[in-house]
């Protein structure tokens, strides 16, 4: 059963289709991707999945119910959005303590999630003198608390450092790993390349996608060589399909690097690069969401 | 209801704007109420006592702005996000959060009145008057101004959730004690403007001879708690949050 179920998840301000009969399924122990462009509908499908706005149409059930119906929500479902705050007076560690309160969360849990955001040592001070990235991972922090088993952050990259990027995936990664539904939305296209097995792509409020990277179409191998013209020939004759790339280079689709170092070898033909360009998501992406209209110019 | 409330209290406590409003409120009560006696009242007289006093009613303005942040506090620093994800039923929040703030208005309340006790007596011993600690009059004037905090801090509650921007809710409390509370009692008199909160709590520190009896004062403005409590409490159910 998916933890997270959204169907005909529809929101109208005035009379504009923010987001429009918005479905998909977030499976459990893997990651999703929710992707769109700015403006796509992402943080408004996100809040209305966590019963902060009113849908006009559609249900969200997480861990099977409507988020208000859960009767421990900070034990099932761990949230970060884009629009969390924190009072600036407030020491990081009293945040916390006031939300395991709450939440009716054990009080170990709040040095336990302090010490998993590398926090420990800053958990005295005041909200106000942490840095973007500290406070990113605070709100991860408050996220985790509960020890929940599906966790939906929205933009949870935003103001991290590439060692902090590094860092969120592997956390990511191991979150559903221990059997977790993580739902991450993010506009950065090759960091969720990386880190989802899931992808669900919005644009304009309506669903344009949701399934896993293969399904979006075959990955692609840049490989060089000082050779090209040789590796075309032997590649093209081992069944592959081949493009151009660069001067020396070429593009292979529907393969794996190890396949071409094999063919590459047995024609004895030298490779100076070989790599895994990305998958085809950007590319992808771009044609789900190529509709959009540009955003108006404000009068 | 009870992990809320503590929950609630735990935010009042780690912050420091309330202790600086407590601050304020004595600091403005022993202002205010050595007033009477510095221009010329004599401090020997039990309605000099009670009029000074009274201060520690005034003091509410304070409990006023404390319900107020509680709120709106929370839109301000985007809080409130976290609080509803925890507590979805936000109903449950806003009755939390009215009976902390009304306990922390208490605290007010008292803080000022023994505030306004102390410079009291002290004001007539410097003047070697004779000071009756159990003068009745003195004691109704302080118990009305603990009422008074406890009933503003409640009704900042509500202001705070129905008005949600932080300056504009303040700005719309002190507009309606400077100015909309005046203009209504220019308009229709005191009959009418003595209905009102503000007055009702001048009737509750007995600071006006023409407004309602002191009891019927207090009713008045638990009833005004209650009413804009109501209130908070179902318009904040259906609001988006974001």
């Amino acid at each position: 059963m998916p933890d997270i179920e959204v169907r005909g998840l529809t929101r109208l301000y005035g009379s504009h289709r923010v987001v429009d009969e918005v479905g998909f399924t977030a499976p459990t122990g893997l990651v999703t991707g929710f992707l769109g462009p700015n403006g796509a509908g992402k943080t408004t499908t996100l809040r209305m999945v966590l019963g902060l706005v009113k849908p006009t149409a559609g249900t969200a059930l997480v861990g099977g119910r409507p988020y208000q119906e859960l009767p421990h929500p900070r034990r099932v479902v761990g949230a970060m959005l884009e629009a969390t705050g924190f009072h600036p007076g407030r020491s990081g560690r009293d945040h916390l303590r006031i939300l395991a309160t709450a939440g009716g969360v054990d009080r170990k849990r709040v040095d336990e999630v302090l010490g998993m955001v590398e926090l420990a040592d800053d958990a005295g001070r005041r909200v106000g003198g942490y840095s973007l990235g500290m406070r990113q991972r605070l709100g991860l922090a408050a996220a985790l608390l509960g020890d929940p088993r599906v966790l939906i952050l929205d933009e949870p990259a935003n103001g991290l450092d590439p060692a902090g990027m590094a860092w969120l995936r592997g956390l990511l990664r191991s979150l559903a790993a221990e059997g977790r539904c993580v739902l991450v939305s993010s506009h950065v296209l090759s960091e969720m390349a990386q880190t989802a097995d899931h992808f669900v792509i919005i644009s304009r409020g309506r669903t344009r996608y949701d399934g896993t990277l293969a399904g979006l179409g075959d990955p692609c191998v840049s490989v060089r060589t000082p050779d090209p013209a040789a590796l075309r020939d032997a590649l093209v004759a081992a069944g592959h399909e081949v493009s151009a790339g660069g001067a020396d280079g070429l593009e292979v689709r529907g393969t794996s690097p190890g396949e071409i170092g094999r063919v590459a070898a047995g024609a004895g033909i030298a490779l100076s690069g070989l790599t895994e360009a990305g998958t085809s998501l950007e590319e992808a992406f771009l044609r789900l969401t190529e509709d959009r209209v540009p955003v108006p110019a404000l009068p | 209801m009870n992990t809320l409330l503590r929950a609630e209290l735990l935010k009042l406590r780690t912050v420091r704007s309330p202790w600086l409003l407590l601050l304020a409120a004595a600091l403005f009560t022993t202002a205010g109420a050595i007033g009477p006696v510095v221009s010329g009242d004599d401090s020997s007289d039990p309605a000099t006592w009670s009029r000074s006093a009274a201060h520690a009613g005034l003091a509410a303005l304070f409990s006023l702005v404390l319900g107020i942040l509680a709120v709106a506090g929370e839109h301000r620093h985007r809080t409130v996000t976290d609080t509803y994800l925890t507590t979805p039923r936000r109903g449950r929040v806003i009755t939390a959060k009215l009976v902390v703030q009304t306990a922390a208005g208490l605290v007010v309340g008292v803080v000022a009145a023994a505030t306004a006790f102390g410079v009291v007596a002290l004001t007539v011993a410097v003047d070697g008057g004779s000071f009756d600690a159990a003068d009745g009059g003195l004691w109704r004037t302080l118990a009305g101004s603990v009422v008074w905090n406890a009933a503003f801090a409640a009704i900042g509650v509500g202001v705070g959730a129905l008005v949600r921007n932080l300056a504009g809710a303040i700005a719309a409390a002190l507009a309606w004690i400077a100015v909309v509370e005046g203009v209504v009692a220019q308009l229709t008199g005191d009959s009418a403007a003595r209905w009102l909160p503000l007055a009702a709590g001048q009737a509750l520190a007995r600071m006006d001879d023409s407004g309602l009896p002191q009891l019927g004062a207090g009713v008045l403005l638990a009833g005004y708690a209650a009413l804009i409590g109501v209130i908070a409490v179902s318009t904040t159910l259906g609001r988006d949050v974001s």
